[in-house]
């Protein structure tokens, strides 16, 4: 189906990707948006209106652009070959791919989201793009693994970005080992994490120990001595 | 045949949906809220008979409350497969809920058969009520889960009633008991819509 008039979020999106090369110069303020508003064919009016609060507003949807071209990305693949850790790799590197020519857009971007004012944003933010990732991977948990397991990614992906705004090797090859090592290192939490869940399953068992005065005796532990 | 187109049209006006006011949960959240909670109750009512379990597991009332607990994991599984389909964040108390539940369950065993049933009581009650206000704010837009929660307080009301049958008045301290665990129950709902 034609749609006649764009949406707000289509518009958005055409703002944003006009303004990124504005920022690399002007930073995230409503100076870039204007910019972008009137390469996309919008004037500074439509941009003021749709990004009321400026920079955040704007570094906020763009997030959200790149996340949802990162799923598009990640449903032409055939994920269901792919081991999850190579799904998740996948995630990472698809998202920051789209994101390789804003290089200096999301360096400002997390200029902008380094104030402290706007740390539920930034924690916002990485939510859905852990989440969407894991919901891309065919992620069912519905336990406290489900925090382990974006916790993890979280801490994975936060560094990976840092070290690819940094990263002039090429094709980002650097990038893409140092998000393999991370994920490395991340995998070997689970069999930690194992341990410590079965000594706090084995808790409850020394209740054994106890029982009611009508109950059955049943394996009864020898008394310590 | 128009009584029946009545009572559709007199549901539809009482959908709590399109009755929202400014500053109430959003549809979303308000679904998110009742999924997180009802995962987190099964879950915690799972955990219960486990602890009940482990003390009277070969007791005489050992078939029974193994029934309960059958149905129980029924119940937990259909809710958290909604968690992963509508994709729900769940409650971050589940460890907790993972230890208190079955500490409430083995404890109550501990006091006594009659305490354990007790408590089945005290926590199914509360279930009860709080099945029947989730069932008459979801709307028919949402009657999936409506039936879903209708037919699982069903259940509920059948173990309250299991508890009353083996004695549970009967128990030590029982108004007292049942009040503190009601509480606490309570507590627990408000405590997994939100965390």
């Amino acid at each position: 189906m034609a749609r006649l008039k764009p949406t707000r979020t289509d518009m958005k999106d055409a703002i944003v990707l006009a303004a990124s090369p504005h920022v690399a110069f002007d930073g995230w303020g409503i100076d870039a948006l204007g910019r972008g508003a009137l390469d996309a064919g919008y004037d500074l009016d439509t941009a003021k209106r749709l990004f009321p609060e400026g920079a955040v507003d704007a570094v906020v949807h763009f997030a959200d652009l790149s996340d949802r071209e990162m799923l598009k990305s990640l449903a032409a693949l055939d994920l269901d070959e792919m081991r999850v850790r190579d799904r998740i790799i996948a995630g990472v590197r698809l998202r920051l791919e789209f994101l390789a020519p804003h290089r200096e857009a999301v360096r400002k971007g997390l200029g902008v989201l380094a104030n402290p004012r706007h740390g539920l944003i930034v924690m916002r933010l990485t939510h859905n793009t852990v989440d969407n990732i894991w919901h891309a991977a065919g992620d069912r948990s519905s336990d406290f693994n489900w925090y382990t397991k974006r916790g993890l990614l979280a801490a994975v992906y936060a560094p990976t970005v840092l070290f690819w705004l940094s990263d002039d090797s090429e094709n980002f090859a650097d990038t893409w080992d140092f998000l393999a090592r991370r994920i490395d290192d991340v995998l070997k939490v689970p069999p930690l994490k194992a341990k410590l869940v079965k000594a706090l399953e084995d808790l409850p068992k020394r209740f054994a120990a106890f029982k009611p005065a009508k109950g059955p005796q049943q394996n009864q532990e020898p008394p310590r001595t | 045949m128009s009584a029946k187109k009545k009572a559709t049209n007199k549901s539809a006006t009482t959908t709590p949906v399109g009755g929202r006011m400014p500053g109430d949960l959003t549809r979303e959240e308000l679904l998110d809220r009742m999924i997180r909670v009802d995962q987190a109750g099964e879950y915690g009512a799972v955990r219960i008979y486990q602890g009940q379990l482990a003390v009277l597991g070969k007791s005489a009332k050992g078939p029974t409350i193994a029934h309960m607990k059958e149905q129980e994991d029924v119940h937990l599984e259909t809710f958290s497969t909604m968690v992963s389909d509508r994709r729900v964040r769940p409650t971050a108390m589940m460890p907790i809920w993972h230890v208190a539940g079955f500490m409430l369950g083995a404890g109550t065993a501990l006091l006594g058969e009659k305490a354990a049933m007790a408590c089945t009581v005290a926590v199914e009650e509360v279930i009860d009520e709080h099945y029947q206000g989730q069932i008459k704010q979801l709307g028919d837009d949402e009657a999936e889960m409506r039936d879903t929660c209708s037919k699982f307080r069903e259940e509920e009301v059948e173990h309250r009633d299991i508890g009353y049958e083996h004695g549970a008045r009967e128990a030590p301290g029982f108004p007292i008991l049942s009040g503190a665990i009601r509480s606490g129950t309570r507590f627990a709902i408000w405590l997994s819509e939100r965390v």
